[in-house]
């Protein structure tokens, strides 16, 4: 299973965006600054934005879900039970998990946008696609729902996953780190080699690294087990 | 200072708080009333019992900026110039003056190669910054910003935070889920099911939540 894009190209007036490289079977995660394109780049892989030139080839994956940034943009329910049926899904398992029972019968676009977020990505997760892109998955989560987020992903074991975030401190465990600079995509590698390649790596996890504080990978977990191995 | 007193308003219940000048970051777990507690400190909102006083004013009779939640709802022009130029538009600002203020906040923010793009065609972080352009151009009394930084790189974050704290705001309200951030501010609110259940300096309220999630990263790790 593999994503390849071959010198995708996005553009819009004067600004364009090249992606060329190989996503595999693992976590991903993209960073880049505001307007760098990261959104488009998960538009283009999830087959929404055609390339302005190049093409992206998915070899052997049948399925492909993205999450997209603002989650009001995916609502289609009047009501949050209603929301939650729209995604073929069984809500009793979906409020349990996200502690929304009592706004059941609530118009989703009047939660606040936490929850929102929240009855969302449970919609999201709950069924297992070959591709799956997370754009700003952890907007408007708590600290306790990052972390039940992040151990989520972890347990992932199929499938390509790729999340585009600007999230500083709550990570999965990720395979491969690539950035969007100066209009095109990077490969930094695999973990955990590419922290020191990261330009855009939180300001924390650049402290860690530059202190000698060794880190085998960027989950809450990983970031304390650096600092106590000191 | 912003004085709150029996305050009563949907799950909100705050019988006495006090907030002095600066920055203030609210943090609290989703949906404790964090986004209802700003709607209720910018006026968007009033209170069903009690009363938000900033400097002896209610808000509605106060200068206040606003950025929404949700980017796409600050929206109200197609043009980000006009979107930013909008407040001293609507209260009957020169043109002239309008328009320099503008630019003066799009070169202050860093955001002119912004001034002829449409709204539409946006990043989430690019509508955020031109929202956080809109609402200071007016030089508000209070700067209500409703976790404006989760669509925001840490660069971006820094960067406004020096601007906002240039432009002299005596009041800005922020709700935040970045803890990193809210331990830069100069006080801190923890909101908990619609109380005030900590406050003070982020010191002082962190010190309260070093056994939680809450509590920053950065400072657990002594970096």
């Amino acid at each position: 299973m593999r994503l390849h894009l071959n010198a995708a190209r996005a553009s819009r007036g004067n600004w364009s965006l090249v992606a060329k490289g190989t996503f595999c079977k693992g976590i991903h995660l993209v960073s880049g600054d505001v307007g760098s394109g990261k959104s488009s780049l998960a538009l283009m892989m999830a087959g929404l934005l055609s390339p302005a030139g190049g093409n992206i080839v998915r070899d052997g994956i049948s399925s492909t879900m993205i999450s997209l940034q603002f989650p009001e943009y995916h609502v289609t329910g009047a009501t949050v039970e209603e929301e939650c049926r729209s995604w073929g899904l069984d809500c009793e398992p979906i409020f349990s998990e996200i502690n929304l029972r009592d706004k059941r019968t609530a118009e989703p676009l009047a939660l606040s946008r936490g929850e929102l977020k929240r009855l969302h990505l449970a919609c999201v997760l709950a069924k297992n696609y070959d591709l799956l892109l997370l754009d700003e998955p952890f907007s408007s989560l708590d600290a306790r729902e990052k972390e039940r987020l992040c151990e989520h992903l972890s347990l992932r074991s199929a499938g390509i996953t790729i999340l585009f975030t600007h999230e500083q401190t709550y990570f999965p465990r990720v395979d491969h780190i690539w950035e969007i600079q100066h209009g095109e995509l990077f490969d930094r590698g695999e973990m955990p080699g590419a922290l020191t390649m990261w330009e855009h790596a939180p300001a924390l996890i650049k402290k860690l690294i530059s202190s000698g504080r060794s880190l085998k990978n960027i989950s809450h977990l990983d970031l304390q087990e650096a600092v106590c191995r000191m | 200072m912003i004085e709150v007193s029996g305050l009563r308003y949907r799950n909100i219940g705050i019988d006495s708080l006090t907030i002095p000048p600066g920055i203030t970051s609210v943090i609290g777990p989703n949906g404790s009333g964090k986004t209802s507690f700003l709607r209720l400190c910018s006026g968007i909102t009033e209170p069903e019992a009690g009363e938000i006083l900033i400097d002896g004013k209610k808000p509605r009779e106060t200068d206040a900026g606003w950025v929404n939640e949700f980017p796409d709802k600050n929206i109200l022009f197609s043009q980000v110039s006009e979107e930013i130029a909008s407040a001293l538009r609507f209260s009957h600002q020169p043109c002239r003056q309008t328009e320099s203020a503008v630019l003066a906040i799009a070169e202050t923010m860093d955001i002119m190669h912004l001034l002829d793009r449409t709204m539409r065609e946006l990043s989430g972080g690019e509508k955020v910054l031109v929202a956080l352009a809109a609402a200071l151009v007016q030089r508000p009394k209070i700067l209500v910003l409703d976790e404006y930084d989760s669509h925001l790189d840490e660069m971006r974050c820094l960067q406004i935070e020096q601007v906002i704290r240039s432009c002299t705001v005596p009041y800005v309200i922020r709700c935040t889920q970045q803890m990193e951030t809210a331990a830069r501010g100069d006080y801190l609110l923890f909101l908990e099911n619609g109380c005030i259940s900590l406050s003070g300096n982020p010191a002082r309220v962190f010190a309260s939540l070093r056994q939680t999630l809450f509590y920053p990263l950065s400072w657990r790790c002594e970096v």
